[in-house]
């Protein structure tokens, strides 16, 4: 439900909420996690159910949130297991969050109806009924009062929807099935959405699609907090589509003096990871492109990158090898200044796992998403718009900012191939959502794409579609390219800080 | 007919709990311009947290012509702007 706010969006901001507060003010030395039980009388308060059938059935459903903002796997529904299992060796620093990623919460899914075409309402029973004619396979007939679809024969061609003059015929799907291109939604023996985590990149949006708020990932606010109160050094670095996010009046310097009131060391554009990546891409086209790489597919955003080589293995090695932005701007921080820790802090929900892997996980300690930093500063009472200007640690160039928005990367990796040779027409294709990169994958098999650049995005919009926004796409699109148009440097080759 | 001046608290609780969806459904209001007239007519203006959350009202909280509107949604701030528009009318 993406640009409405919905009681979605609610319910899983006042979890971070909650679960910020409590990381900021509880006793740190203290094992007591009582609060978390009162969590759920907070969220839904009273004796009536606020949105669904039974305010129990809404409270057990933040718990399970509550667990999963905390780092934490979800308790079985049919044994017993006390809310606050596990939570003293995550206050530890033992954990950092469990696997797999992404949830639903079992009772929290309403069985949708996987894809079907039904008859509605609109049928008028007319003496045309083209639906009958145009079925290939005889599904459709002429009931009592309207169209019948048989829906043993029906094969879901679609030709009847578009057929009816009535608009009365209609496909019927899982919106989180719809809304992921890895299709990586499966059903369990109850008829209850589940994820395929063999073929799910965690790209985030059945999170923010599910209209009955079923869908989770997991958080890691607590486990930066706790960090911060331990009087760790944590540095933040921060992804180029934040700008814009946190409301008209949070100024990126006042963005920055924000995250620094919460006790973050430094404030580092992950856009100066983004401009040294540009440089190693560029490189890396010219020259193995098309010579032993038939095209040169872009690395920064992981659910596209791990995408392409679970679809497509044949075609893995055309992935640059160049680490993401975050693992570069990560790298940096911890060469400048060892034993920082790095919070990574973007749209980003595959971000996280990304950080999880084996030769990420020295340098990134931490995730978290803009709608997890604003619950941060909602829980300390920061106001963002009475923040002084303060400054980002780096500068990053205008190509490196435009990372944020789909055709960014591509125009900054072309730029940055023509400064190395002048006169070489760079073509590119570009996608922004899984099942688009699929296309252009297959088409980049069938030897479509031979020399091209292949930016893969798994967000509509690119980064400032991330499921872990705030903003508006078109709005958080502007803002990124005011703020990259700001750089005094036009792209990576520029950036002195290189 | 007047302009109808709708501040909308841009402060860090209000915006957690939505207000920039709300800024974003009243510019959308022109787009029905064709069936309600006077919805071009409407100046929003992001305001920095007057602290009504911190005196027990839950945000989003939004100002129609300085009328406060604590708990706010598109729906009930949509209806608000055009009652106001309807009663300068008449």
């Amino acid at each position: 439900m993406r640009g409405i706010f919905t009681p979605i969006t609610k319910i899983r901001r006042q979890v971070f909420s909650e679960v910020a507060k409590f990381a900021f003010e509880h006793d740190i030395e203290g094992d007591d996690f009582g609060y978390f039980y009162e969590s759920a009388y907070r969220i839904i308060p009273g004796e009536e159910p606020l949105y669904r059938d039974s305010v129990f059935k809404e409270r057990a459903i933040i718990r399970e949130r509550i667990r999963m903002a905390m780092g934490l796997p979800m308790r079985p529904t049919g044994t017993h297991q006390p809310l606050t299992e596990g939570m003293q060796d995550t206050a530890d620093g033992k954990k950092r969050l469990d696997l797999p990623l992404v949830n639903v919460i079992p009772f929290a899914c309403e069985k949708c109806p996987t894809d079907r075409i039904q008859v509605s309402d609109n049928c008028r029973k007319c003496l045309a009924h083209p639906c009958t004619a145009v079925c290939p396979v005889k599904a459709v007939s002429i009931g009592k009062n309207a169209a019948v679809i048989d829906q043993d024969k029906c094969i879901k061609c679609g030709r009847c929807i578009t057929a009816c003059p009535y608009h009365a015929i209609l496909r019927f799907g899982r919106p989180c099935a719809e809304a992921c291109g890895a299709d990586a939604i499966d059903s369990d023996e109850l008829g209850r959405a589940v994820i395929n985590q063999e073929k799910c990149v965690a790209c985030g949006l059945c999170i923010v699609t599910c209209p009955f708020a079923a869908i989770s990932d997991k958080s890691e606010i607590f486990q930066v907090i706790t960090a911060i109160r331990r009087g760790k050094r944590v540095a933040a670095i921060i992804a180029p589509s934040f700008v814009g996010q946190f409301g008209p009046l949070a100024t990126p310097g006042k963005i920055v003096s924000g995250i620094r009131k919460l006790g973050l060391s430094h404030v580092i554009e992950v856009g100066w990871g983004a401009d040294y990546g540009s440089m190693q891409e560029a490189d890396e086209f010219i020259v193995h492109v098309p010579h032993d790489k038939k095209f040169l597919g872009t690395s920064c955003c992981p659910s596209w990158a791990m995408f392409a080589r679970n679809v497509q293995p044949e075609t893995s090695d055309c992935i640059a090898l160049s680490h993401t932005p975050m693992v570069a701007a990560a790298k940096k921080v911890k060469e400048l200044s060892p034993g920082t820790l790095v919070v990574f802090i973007g749209p980003c929900v595959a971000k996280k796992l990304e950080a999880l892997e084996d030769e990420v996980r020295p340098y990134v300690d931490f995730v978290i998403t803009y709608e997890e930093l604003m619950g941060m500063f909602s829980a300390k009472e920061i106001e963002l718009s009475d923040m002084e200007e303060d400054t980002l640690g780096t500068l990053a160039s205008r190509d490196g900012r435009g990372y944020a928005v789909a055709g960014g990367v591509a125009e900054a990796l072309v730029n940055s191939i023509k400064r190395r040779q002048p006169g070489r027409e760079v073509p590119f294709m570009k996608a922004d959502n899984l099942r688009d990169c699929h296309k252009m994958l297959r088409l980049a098999k069938a030897g479509k794409a031979d020399g091209y650049l292949l930016e893969g995005m798994a967000c509509p919009g690119g980064c400032v579609g991330g499921p872990g926004t705030l903003s508006l796409i078109p709005r958080a699109g502007s803002a990124v390219k005011a703020f990259a148009a700001s750089s005094p440097y036009l792209s990576a080759d520029d950036n002195p800080m290189l | 007919m007047g302009k109808i001046v709708v501040e909308v608290c841009a402060g860090t609780h209000c915006t957690l709990m939505g207000s920039m969806d709300i800024i974003d459904a009243i510019a959308s209001l022109p787009e029905i311009g064709h069936i309600e007239d006077g919805l071009n007519d409407i100046e929003v203006i992001p305001v920095p947290c007057r602290n009504h959350c911190k005196e027990n009202m839950v945000g989003p909280i939004v100002y129609v012509e300085g009328e406060i509107i604590p708990q706010a949604d598109q729906e009930t701030v949509l209806a608000a702007i055009i009652n106001k528009i309807r009663a300068q009318k008449v």
